[in-house]
């Protein structure tokens, strides 16, 4: 029997909210007198907060038990302590004083080593950590997740306590340091540990794209284990025999984060994945299966948009969405929908969503209002100058029915469609008033601003919109907002149609005075400004037009009272004066400005945990965000400069609740601009270099497979071949521990990366057996001349984290071709060639071998190694070397070149010649071949 | 993310309700009542499980007469919160053996416990039934 059941049930007996009260009271007094006696021992002390807790469940506030509570964070027995966090969180909010006494607890529990007891913590954190709990207890969360020690439960628990912690106060969490550490978490061997680490991954991702860059290619590779390798316990993990739906949502989603990969290896996987969830047109067995289904298949219809809307997979996609929009269930219904206007903001084409246009208006009288909310968006996505008409029409039609929740959103969109897309001002000018006649109240201020704006500024409309206006006015019921157009408009343009039969200035004066009975004085003054523009331009009413300023000299309203004594007096004026006449001029263009329609309404888009990748809206609102979205992560150096984007850095108030509107939107996407150049970020570890790493590395230099690293732990050794332009490298990873390796991590980074470009063909496995191996391959490509070799960074879990930086014996000289040339070939090119600019020569001092010669075996050696052929029977000095190579890059083609090596003994100096076919290499080549020579 | 979880009866009486962004009380009374008077109408053959609610959605489904109910980001991928519902009492049905509506109310602690190991800081914890029961045994045993 739960204990305090007997309170709960009296309190439930109670039928009437008095009656409840009163119980609660009396057992509040209760406990009052018994928290103020000194011997409450723990059981009553833990019954009593407990019913305090329940009190604050049923809605109750009470004043009473902080301290007991706090108290009870102390106790051993757990069940004390999990009635006293329970109510801490209950009682206490994360601005709360009192919260300063529990921090101490906190730190303690998560210090104990049961680990029931960390989680009790870590779920305090998780659910009301404030900034307090942020600065004092950041690192104790961290070290709990990463502890080799904490069970899967702790490491769960304290990743989600740190994603509130960031969220909260993001300066405390050093993500970029932390990042490979946190990343390699994703390769846990529990799924439930995955799937918390993706909540973290995901939202750092979002504000550190660069330093969460693997987590690409964990996630992908995760992907692929759950989806085609069924690679997990599925006994624990299938939920209605689909792989963890909601893990692999979470990985969807990361990957709409970054641009389309450029390695092949993770492309291949990113797209088996995707085709698979595609295809995966299983029969549902039940809700839950079908429901699981289509969470996992819309996620990986959005990533497929995300990467390319033009693939094969994207038309595939589309053609599916197009079934789904005539699904039976509601929920699959505007799932498409939604979808849809995902596909349309990022589509280079609508015509694949044009082609259910009749099925999309349909959705529109739709029984639920999400599915009606969901059809407007993806019309309002879709319209184009094409269907506008249609569109805009239909949408008219259904405003006139359409939920009131509904209607100010329509209004806008309606108004933005028909600005946008209008081909003819007639169109544009009925469709607008006729949308302001019939939703009345819902136009904004901002719709009628516009119309008149546009009016303003198109010549060509303005008489149209006069007479419109004056039909409008004539008829009997007359919405406000189309009165003020009309006032403005005539007062502006009236003239234009005075000489039209039933035009004429008075029936013109007639209808407007008529309206303005009606409206309030707002608009009233507004119509005062019409008739002492009229006095200027149609004299022949100005009596009655001053018997009304005459009129309003008396009425209460000071704005108005003002106005009528103003323009009466300058009515009143002689007949010569000419100021009338230049105060009350045809107002001047407007200077174009953005359309307000558009700030209004993406003041809609609410704050949201994760970023949006798109906006409703199609194309059009994309645009600015396109312009930094598909910029593809730069592979930069790790010797870069640093530099902080101002957006990165913002604090991240985004998922605390407090409202952005749209620059914060564009502020955010913003963040995902990498254009910046290299930055130094947390996961480029540094370079290694020892004695023992640079002899390997040098050895390298000249062979095409060898040892790239050895220590106790782990070798890395390489295989390559290069032809022309084009390199392999396979590189293979050996572990010599007796337990099996984790988490391995591979990044390569080329200073580079524009004229030494690569791509991943294999990823390694991230678990490697004890005394097992793993493989990365790699594809070079030499595009230009580059001087910076690229380099290996490796991670791995063994307990901690262990982490390695390599330079990859990758240099301009694997990607030379030795050329054998007879003697006077050779001449007879060295003379071809000439001087400067295809020559370059410097001097340079040499060091003498021990006998005091020139070592021009040595020389020879390198030059060799580098791929150039040492000629023989060439120079009758036989201390000199020449040689003959050519050197192959992509984008700068290839040129032969010529070597001339002649050291001096007695000037312990040594003159190199370049001599190339294209003047663009010899200066560089040169200066390669010199630092080869003078290398120790 | 999830702003908070609402379980709710069909008279409107909150049952269990938990906030992952802080509320004061008075903006949690209105929101419960907002949330209550815009879920319970709605047709259930007809309409879908998910309702836009200020500029989040709401999330949620009937299971007789409690209305589970999540708030989530209005770009957040709605099934998989519909079927993290269904997990959730498909363990408050394993757990309590039947669940109904005043195993809640009695046992509120361990209803509350028993989110805790299923949601956290707003996101999902874990996703495996049998490691959840596993655990809240392994917990219900201890004093």
């Amino acid at each position: 029997m739960p204990f305090c059941s007997q309170f709960i049930a009296n309190i439930r007996a109670a039928r009437v909210g008095e009656a409840e009260r009163l119980a609660i009271n009396k057992e509040m007094a209760n406990i009052r007198t018994k928290f103020a006696s000194p011997n409450l021992s723990a059981y009553d002390r833990k019954k009593y907060v407990a019913k305090i807790a329940f009190c604050f469940i049923m809605g109750y506030k009470q004043d009473l038990g902080h301290m007991e509570a706090i108290q009870l964070l102390t106790a051993q027995k757990y069940s004390e302590k999990q009635i006293g966090y329970l109510a801490v969180t209950l009682m206490l909010t994360e601005n709360s004083d009192l919260l300063r006494l529990v921090v101490n607890s906190i730190k303690k529990d998560l210090d104990d080593r049961w680990d029931v007891v960390n989680c009790l913590a870590l779920h305090t954190i998780a659910n009301i950590g404030g900034d307090e709990m942020a600065e004092a207890l950041a690192p104790d969360v961290h070290k709990l997740m990463i502890s080799p020690t904490s069970n899967n439960f702790v490491k769960k628990k304290a990743a989600l306590a740190l994603l509130r912690v960031y969220r909260k106060y993001p300066q405390v969490v050093p993500a970029q340091e932390w990042a490979l550490r946190i990343i390699s978490l994703m390769d846990d061997g529990d799924l439930g540990v995955v799937v918390a680490i993706a909540s973290l991954v995901l939202t750092l991702a979002q504000d550190f794209p660069e330093a969460y860059e693997t987590a690409y290619e964990k996630a992908a590779d995760r992907l692929h284990k759950l989806v085609i390798g069924r690679n997990y316990d599925t006994r624990l993990y299938d939920y209605y025999k689909i792989p963890s739906p909601w893990l692999q949502v979470k990985l969807l989603k990361l990957l709409q984060y970054y641009p389309p990969p450029e390695d092949t290896a993770v492309r291949r996987m990113v797209e088996q994945v995707l085709a698979t969830l595609l295809e995966m047109q299983e029969i549902p067995r039940s809700v839950q299966h079908n429901n699981a289904l289509h969470a996992v298949l819309f996620e990986a219809i959005n990533t497929i948009i995300h990467i390319d809307a033009r693939s094969m997979l994207a038309t595939q996609s589309a053609h599916l969405l197009g079934r789904f929009l005539s699904s039976k269930e509601t929920n699959v219904r505007y799932l498409a929908l939604n979808t849809m206007a995902h596909l349309a903001a990022r589509a280079e084409t609508l015509d694949p969503i044009k082609k259910h246009q009749n099925t999309i208006i349909m959705s529109l009288r739709d029984k639920d209002i999400s599915v009606r909310r969901r059809a407007l968006d993806l019309l309002y996505s879709m319209c184009d100058v094409d269907n506008a008409q249609v569109i805009v029409g239909e949408l008219l039609n259904y405003l006139k029915i359409a939920d009131y929740g509904l209607r100010e959103e329509m209004v806008l969109k309606i108004a933005i469609c028909c600005e946008k897309f209008a081909t003819e001002y007639k169109w544009y000018v009925d469709t607008i008033l006729e949308l302001i006649s019939a939703a009345g109240d819902y136009v904004g201020d901002e719709v009628w601003y516009r119309v008149i704006q546009i009016v303003t500024n198109t010549e060509d409309l303005q008489a149209y919109a006069a007479h419109t206006c004056f039909n409008y006015l004539k008829s009997p019921t007359c919405h406000e907002s189309l009165v003020k157009i009309a006032g403005y408009i005539l007062g502006e343009y009236g003239h234009l149609i005075a000489n039209e039969a039933g035009c004429s200035p008075y029936e013109q004066f007639q209808a407007l005075h008529a309206k303005s009975n009606f409206c309030n004085a707002n608009t009233r003054a507004l119509i005062l400004t019409t008739y002492i523009k009229w006095v200027n331009v149609f004299p022949e009413i100005k009596p009655q037009l001053m018997t009304v300023f005459d009129r309003y000299r008396h009425v209460l309203d000071s704005e108005l009272q003002q106005r009528a004594c103003e323009y009466l007096a300058m009515a009143e004026r002689p007949e010569d004066d000419d100021l009338l006449q230049t105060v009350w001029d045809e107002m001047p263009p407007f200077p174009e400005r953005e359309s307000a329609l558009m700030n209004r309404l993406s003041k809609k888009h609410g704050d949201t945990g994760d970023r949006r990748t798109w906006i409703v809206g199609g194309k059009e609102a994309m645009k600015d965000a396109q312009v930094t979205r598909m910029k593809s992560l730069k592979r930069v150096t790790t010797n870069g400069t640093p530099t902080s984007s101002p957006a990165r850095n913002r604090p991240h108030g985004a998922a605390t609740g407090v409202p952005n509107g749209t620059t914060d939107i564009m502020a955010a996407l913003a963040g995902l601009d990498m254009s910046g150049g290299p930055s130094v970020n947390g996961d480029h570890t540094p370079v290694l270099r020892n004695p023992d790493i640079d002899a390997k590395y040098q050895k390298l230099l000249y062979s095409d497979s060898g040892i790239l690293y050895d220590d106790v732990q782990f070798t890395v050794s390489i295989k390559s071949d290069y032809r022309m332009s084009h390199g392999r490298m396979r590189i293979f990873f050996h572990s010599k521990l007796p337990t099996p390796l984790d988490a391995l991590t591979t990044t390569i980074k080329s200073a580079e990366h524009d004229h030494l470009t690569f791509d991943i063909r294999q990823i390694p496995s991230t678990t490697v057996e004890s005394a097992g191996h793993t493989m990365l391959e790699v594809e070079f490509e030499c595009k230009e001349f580059f001087t910076q070799p690229p380099t290996l960074h490796v991670s791995f879990l063994t307990g901690s984290l262990t982490t390695l930086g390599l330079r990859l014996p990758v240099v301009i000289h694997k990607f030379f071709e030795p050329i054998q040339l007879e003697p006077q070939d050779f001449y007879m090119r060295w003379q071809k060639i000439g001087g400067p600019p295809r020559e370059a020569q410097v001097f340079f001092p040499i060091v003498l071998n021990k006998r005091g010669d020139v070592d021009t075996l040595g020389q020879q050696a390198i030059v060799t190694g580098a791929r150039i052929r040492c000629l023989e029977g060439v120079d009758p000095n036989l201390v000199n070397t020449v040689g003959a190579g050519v050197i192959y890059t992509s984008a700068t083609g290839k040129a032969g070149f010529l070597v001339r090596i002649e050291p001096s003994r007695d000037e312990k100096k040594c003159r190199l010649t370049v001599r190339c076919t294209s003047d663009a290499f010899a200066p560089s080549l040169m200066e390669y071949i010199r630092g080869l020579l003078t290398a120790k | 993310m999830i702003r908070f979880i609402l379980v709710q009866n069909r008279q409107g009486k909150t049952r269990l309700s938990k906030w992952y962004v802080p509320f004061d009380d008075e903006e949690k009374v209105r929101l419960r009542g907002e949330v209550h008077r815009l879920i319970a109408p709605r047709d259930q053959k007809w309409q879908s499980n998910f309702v836009e609610f200020r500029n989040y959605k709401i999330v949620y489904r009937r299971y007789a007469g409690l209305f589970f109910c999540l708030c989530v980001d209005a770009n957040d991928n709605e099934l998989a919160y519909l079927e993290a519902i269904h997990l959730f009492v498909e363990i408050l049905d394993a757990f309590f053996q039947n669940v109904c509506e005043l195993d809640l109310v009695f046992n509120f602690y361990k209803a509350y416990a028993i989110l805790d190991e299923i949601f956290l800081a707003g996101e999902i914890e874990e996703t495996s039934k049998a490691v959840i029961l596993e655990r809240l045994d392994y917990l219900d045993r201890l004093e």
